[in-house]
């Protein structure tokens, strides 16, 4: 009995059509102890947040081992990148991280402007800010929604995508679509903003202002939230570094390393805001850090819609769609709203790219799970696997 | 180590081949050192000791063989630097892991081998991650043949500040117009390059424009 599994009835063999289950599966249960449970989450599960799936090796209800099981949604921009136009390639942008497209847009275009030596008009930096700031509370809206659904609590899903509307209607004002926004070109961005697109903006800050204060009362500060919450999932300094995690684990981690502040690009430089960090490391952090990052960006937009100057949303004599990115090689990390977003190009001088990685900041930040998880109950890994903010888009390209 | 100086003698004490230094406000990178494949732990042991995390491994295929490029950032120098390692024998491409110094690494190891074949030893679960892990197909980013550029003619690398005495990262085949023949013989190799190639072939002009750069 000892060597029985459910997953393997006829004993430890490698051939398909000997174990039951699929090759993910077999290949997780051969290190299993006998009598555990492999229990597999997802990859239909909701509290998976896509099509992500987790497996499980479930002592009691304690999670012994967990293995997340990727490529559910691996589309090959890699490959795409390759044959496609540098310009072709901008719409993919839009659809690697769907939450937040503009940081993905940033991260490509300034790429290909950094080896090309493409300096952007000021007015459209003001723009890109705008917008990738708009985009990451959006971003940060719906998970928190999603997340706190994940731990039982359905009205405040609600509520964020009430608040995410109107970002969606001002970002699409300028932007053109709600979700996978193709908006930055090289040398500046695709529409000029209106009068109405700052008004709405406007109006938008002290609504969300108010609404922040709500959620603080309603949800922040329930008692049954911070129990889910405090002292769950520890993700130390150390183990962000092991992992490569960026983005808001990392500075619930007290590490307060954020690309917009510790090597500005675009006009970072120029606006007065905070980088939150929280030391305790562990979900509250998480949870905290990001609803911090949007007073904070608000912050940001605040100053400039009033800073922004007039004059040309695109440079002169921008790159035309047949523009062939300079021979060479060029690395950029942009601060996305789940961590550092980076994008390495290598031009060989063709009309396509010669090979484009994108480094998706989610991917990292899942890849620490499996030791986060070890020794917490099931439910506390959900919780957990939640406060990763996990976009499986963008983790599986 | 607060100083770029200080880090190329670092990864020359690690046992660089060569180190270069790209221009930072064009290419985003501090420093790029060359080192052979059994220096790669060693240099990313010293990395980790001075808090450089590891942000993304990424592979390129080119007609001497699979550049392999780690490129590593700090939460408080803001240094981005590179390992780079060529994998000269593209039949039978292999590195070893540094998973066991950065655990992160074990992801996008698993990444280069779905995408190159390229297997790294020692890594804890060398199993695919994105594409099936049950219906292997060939490694899909292998470039077509008429696609491969050579890094010989690309040279984005750009010249070493120092390097090892007579080393050449590629060196240039022994006969003159030599360019077709290790083209040919390198994509040729691996059984897998001919459905990699039938789905590159869509793109046949290009190729042989890069060729002529």
């Amino acid at each position: 009995m000892s060597n029985f599994s459910f997953l393997n009835p006829f004993g430890v063999l490698d051939e398909p059509g000997t174990y039951m289950g699929d090759f993910y599966s077999h290949n997780f249960a051969k290190k299993a102890a006998p009598g555990n449970v492999i229990l597999n989450l997802g990859p239909q599960h909701p509290s998976t947040h896509g099509v992500l799936r987790v497996l499980t090796e479930l002592y009691g209800e304690f999670v012994m081992r967990a293995e997340p099981v990727l490529g559910y949604l691996h589309r090959s921009h890699e490959k795409m990148a390759e044959h496609k136009t540098a310009y072709g390639f901008l719409p993919n942008m839009g659809r690697v991280d769907y939450l937040n497209a503009i940081g993905w847009n940033w991260a490509y275009t300034a790429a290909c402007e950094q080896l090309a030596g493409i300096v952007v008009p000021e007015r459209a930096e003001y723009l890109r800010v705008i917008s990738a700031e708009l985009n990451r509370i959006s971003s940060h809206l719906v998970w928190w929604g999603a997340f706190v659904l994940d731990l039982g609590a359905f009205t405040p899903i609600l509520y964020a995508f009430d608040d995410r509307e109107d970002l969606c209607d001002i970002l699409q004002r300028v932007t053109g679509s709600r979700l996978t926004m193709n908006y930055f070109r090289f040398g500046g961005v695709g529409e000029d903003g209106d009068e109405r697109f700052f008004s709405l903006i406007r109006e938008f800050i002290p609504r969300m202002r108010e609404r922040l204060k709500m959620y603080k009362g309603l949800v922040t500060d329930n008692v049954i939230l911070r129990r889910r919450l405090e002292g769950i999932g520890p993700m130390d300094a150390d183990m962000c570094l092991r992992y490569g995690a960026t983005g808001p684990i990392l500075r619930a981690a007290g590490v307060g390393h954020d690309v917009r502040k510790s090597v500005p690009y675009g006009i970072y430089d120029r606006f007065d805001f905070e980088i939150p960090s929280y030391k305790d490391c562990d979900n509250f952090g998480r949870y905290w850090v990001r609803m911090e990052e949007i007073e904070q960006s608000m912050r940001i937009v605040e100053q400039a819609v009033e800073q922004i100057p007039q004059g040309k949303r695109i440079m002169d004599k921008a790159p035309k769609p047949a523009w062939k990115i300079p021979a060479g090689e060029s690395v950029f990390s942009v601060e996305g709203a789940r961590g550092e977003i980076s994008v390495h190009v290598i031009s060989d001088g063709g009309k396509s790219p010669y090979r484009v990685k994108l480094r998706a900041p989610g991917f990292s930040n899942l890849s620490l799970f499996a030791e986060a998880s070890r020794g917490t109950i099931l439910a506390d890994a959900i919780a957990i696997l939640g406060s990763l903010d996990l976009v499986i888009p963008e983790i599986d390209r | 180590m607060t100083t770029t100086d200080a880090w190329r003698d670092a990864f020359k004490e690690a046992g660089a081949l060569a180190v270069t230094r790209p221009d930072p406000k064009k290419s985003g990178l501090a420093l790029s050192a060359h080192m052979p494949a059994a220096s790669l732990a060693p240099a990313a042991e010293k990395l980790k000791a001075e808090g450089f995390t590891l942000l993304f491994i990424t592979t390129a295929d080119f007609s001497e063989g699979f550049l392999v490029t780690y490129v590593f950032d700090s939460f408080t120098e803001h240094r981005r630097m590179a390992l780079r390692v060529l994998v000269k024998d593209k039949s039978k491409p292999e590195l070893p892991s540094i998973a066991h110094v950065y655990q992160g690494a074990e992801w996008h190891e698993r990444e280069s081998y779905d995408f190159y074949g390229v297997v790294f030893t020692g890594n804890p679960n060398l199993v695919p991650i994105l594409l099936p892990g049950d219906d292997r197909i060939p490694p899909p980013h292998l470039k077509a043949p008429d696609a491969i550029a050579s890094i010989r003619t690309l040279g984005f690398l750009g010249e070493p500040e120092w390097a090892v005495d007579g080393w050449e990262l590629a060196p240039e085949p022994p006969k003159a117009a030599a360019p077709p023949a290790p083209k040919a013989e390198a994509s040729g190799k691996p059984p897998e390059a001919g459905a990699a190639g039938k789905a590159a072939e869509a793109k046949p002009a290009d190729g042989g424009k890069e060729e002529g750069k």
